[in-house]
């Protein structure tokens, strides 16, 4: 891994050019075609995943931590804020931070706990934690509702802006400018010293230790931001989606393999690579879904693939496009 | 409690668990040879349950015959699967196996799953019963079908035991297991050992798929459930512990059966993997493994 020597980083006058074609690119398309509500729902699935799948990256990428219970943190922000909401009349705006720090404790909790694991017991260990948390919501229907369903409530108006049911656009753009923000916090802490101690301890824990670098204070500063993050995107998509269940297809083990897919599809330490990803599949997979359980058998397929052929994914393409 | 509804409880227990300790030996045998922690378990289990009511509900064929070719039909499919992609990215992976290998294996279970839902559609396919019938004892009830599968099962651990500890081809798979370079260097074709692991844990998955095809129907989705017991089981007894998993697979089963008695439905997972996850912590060797052993 060659962290210094790396031509490539910075910006220059074509990449700002390219960076601002981009943005236009996520703001203009939604709302020229504003009548399609097909395009909107399609543009806010890619942005959810590809955020995911940034966080998703900062973790597998450069931590070297294994969440296999990512599903179980995007549970934990949107019931999080969701029961908030419902239960104590707070404003549901409030409540996404309520739900995105109810994720970023549990995985400081998380990240404390699995301190002493390695590897794939981390991933085994985070696993059964979702699969704690999504069934103990499943077994306490007079507090969550259960398999019920927990109907949640849509954002209030804000600065006149429909935030209703029927309004997608304002979702859209909100989600847009929490990606925005997301995604730049993300990519100024990989590049901070943090950043650094983060591949540090990726690709030799014991060498860092003898540097005097605390693996432990990175791990959970790790597990902490990653956490926080995919909880904020959770919460926005429990008032987003207006109903929430626990079920294994939306935040247990098939949430998880998305989400994993898109950032190994990306391309595991690049952050950029997961959103382009999440955008070509969520738009794969809305553009053909007559083809229904064949998508599913191409996404296994293509992750094996990058497994064998592509480990670098998409990110291989970055030289002649950046 | 009453003796005859305790001896049921434990019949009931032991089916459960040697189903549970043949799917973790089988997980266990994989990730001890070959460090992969193969997620795809529970769809070589379905594939079982396929083959098991193709040649027993639509050929008509006696069921040890249905067993036998769920069990040779998976020996293949693994052999394949470890020949046609888990080899070429050994070759290609270094330090990351253990992840590469395991989102290798989540790929598998993604196609397999599917494909299964394309080829079958969703219905349930099940038998009813293996061997039909039972007898009484006083109270208690001895269904056939379980005794039978209870058997099997001891017999398919037994046979597997036999061959890993007295035979040539099962030393050399200790011996690569133990230090695969060593090994090399005293002639063991590794390569050849690792698909031969693969094949065998993949037909111990086939088997139990098959025996358990009265109570899990096949269906695309029925590797589910089985892989995330066979994981329990083998984070109880060590992964890559085979005689723990034997132990850990009987014992979840037991617990599993008297949890199901006294306790309300869908709490008896969240206490099972609440354990895990303390297992995972304090002693990540397993419960068997010798005090302070870390992996």
């Amino acid at each position: 891994m060659n962290i210094l020597a790396s031509p490539q980083r910075g910006m220059n006058t074509s990449r700002y050019i390219k960076l601002a074609l981009v943005l236009a690119f996520l703001i203009a398309v939604p709302w020229l075609w504003r009548e399609n509500r097909f395009i909107t729902t399609v543009f806010i699935s890619a942005l959810m995943f590809g955020i995911w799948g940034v966080m998703y990256d900062l973790q597998i990428g450069y931590g070297g931590l294994i969440n296999f219970g990512f599903a179980g943190f995007i549970c934990a922000g949107a019931y999080g804020s969701a029961l908030a909401a419902h239960h104590y009349e707070i404003n549901p705006w409030f409540c996404l931070l309520i739900g995105a720090v109810a994720s970023g404790l549990l995985g400081f909790l998380t990240g404390i706990v699995t301190l002493r694991l390695k590897g794939i017991f981390v991933g085994l260990a985070t696993w059964f934690l979702a699969e704690v948390l999504r069934l103990t919501i499943s077994n306490t229907p007079e507090y969550t509702r259960g398999m019920l369903g927990l109907a949640v409530k849509p954002l209030p108006d804000v600065f006149g802006l429909d935030f209703s049911r029927a309004a997608l656009l304002p979702y859209y753009y909100l989600l847009l400018i929490l990606v925005i923000i997301i995604f730049a916090m993300a990519a100024l802490m990989v590049n901070s010293k943090i950043g650094l101690s983060f591949k540090a301890i990726r690709e030799d824990q014991l060498a860092t230790e003898t540097l005097g670098l605390s693996t432990t204070k990175y791990k959970l500063i790790n597990f902490t931001t990653a956490c926080f993050f995919t909880g904020l995107i959770g919460a926005f998509y429990a008032h987003y989606i207006g109903i929430l269940t626990p079920d294994p297809t939306e935040f247990g083990v098939p949430r998880t393999v998305e989400v994993l897919t898109v950032a190994y599809v990306g391309g595991r330490g690049t952050l950029w690579g997961s959103i382009l990803a999440a955008f070509l599949l969520i738009g794969f997979q809305e553009y053909f879904r007559q083809l229904g359980a064949w998508r599913l058998v191409m996404y296994g397929a293509l992750l094996i693939t990058v497994m064998i052929y592509a480990p670098k994914g998409l990110s291989t393409i970055r030289k002649y496009i950046w | 409690m009453d003796l005859s509804i305790f001896i049921q409880l434990i019949v009931l227990g032991l089916v459960r668990g040697s189903m549970y300790a043949l799917m973790g030996v089988g997980l266990s045998l994989i990730f001890g040879i070959m460090e992969i922690v193969n997620f795809a378990h529970g769809e070589l289990f379905m594939i079982g349950c396929y083959i098991m009511y193709f040649m027993a509900a639509m050929l008509g064929l006696p069921f040890p015959l249905g067993i036998l070719a769920s069990g040779v039909g998976l020996l293949i499919v693994g052999v394949i699967l470890e020949k046609g992609l888990i080899s070429p990215l050994r070759k290609k992976a270094g330090r990351e196996w253990l992840m590469d290998s395991f989102v290798l294996t989540i790929g598998l279970m993604v196609i397999f799953q599917n494909l299964a839902l394309i080829i079958f559609g969703s219905v349930q396919r099940g038998i009813p019963y293996l061997v039909a019938g039972q007898s009484t004892f006083g109270d208690v009830v001895f269904i056939y079908d379980h005794l039978v599968i209870l058997s099997l099962a001891f017999l398919t651990v037994g046979l597997l035991w036999y061959f890993i500890k007295y035979t040539s081809l099962g030393k050399a798979i200790r011996a690569t297991s133990q230090h695969s370079e060593a090994a090399q260097t005293l002639g063991i074709d590794v390569s050849r050992m690792y698909a031969v692991a693969f094949g065998i844990g993949a037909a111990l998955a086939g088997i139990s798929g098959a025996l358990l095809i009265t109570l899990f129907p096949a269906n695309p989705n029925a590797g589910m459930g089985p892989v995330l017991k066979s994981f329990v089981v083998v984070i109880l007894g060590g992964l890559g512990n085979i005689k723990g998993a034997i132990a850990a697979g009987i014992l979840v089963g037991l617990l599993e059966a008297f949890a199901v008695f006294y306790l309300a439905g869908g709490w008896q997972n969240v206490i099972v993997f609440s354990v895990v996850i303390a297992v995972l912590v304090f002693k990540p060797a397993g419960l068997f493994a010798p005090a302070g052993e870390r992996p």
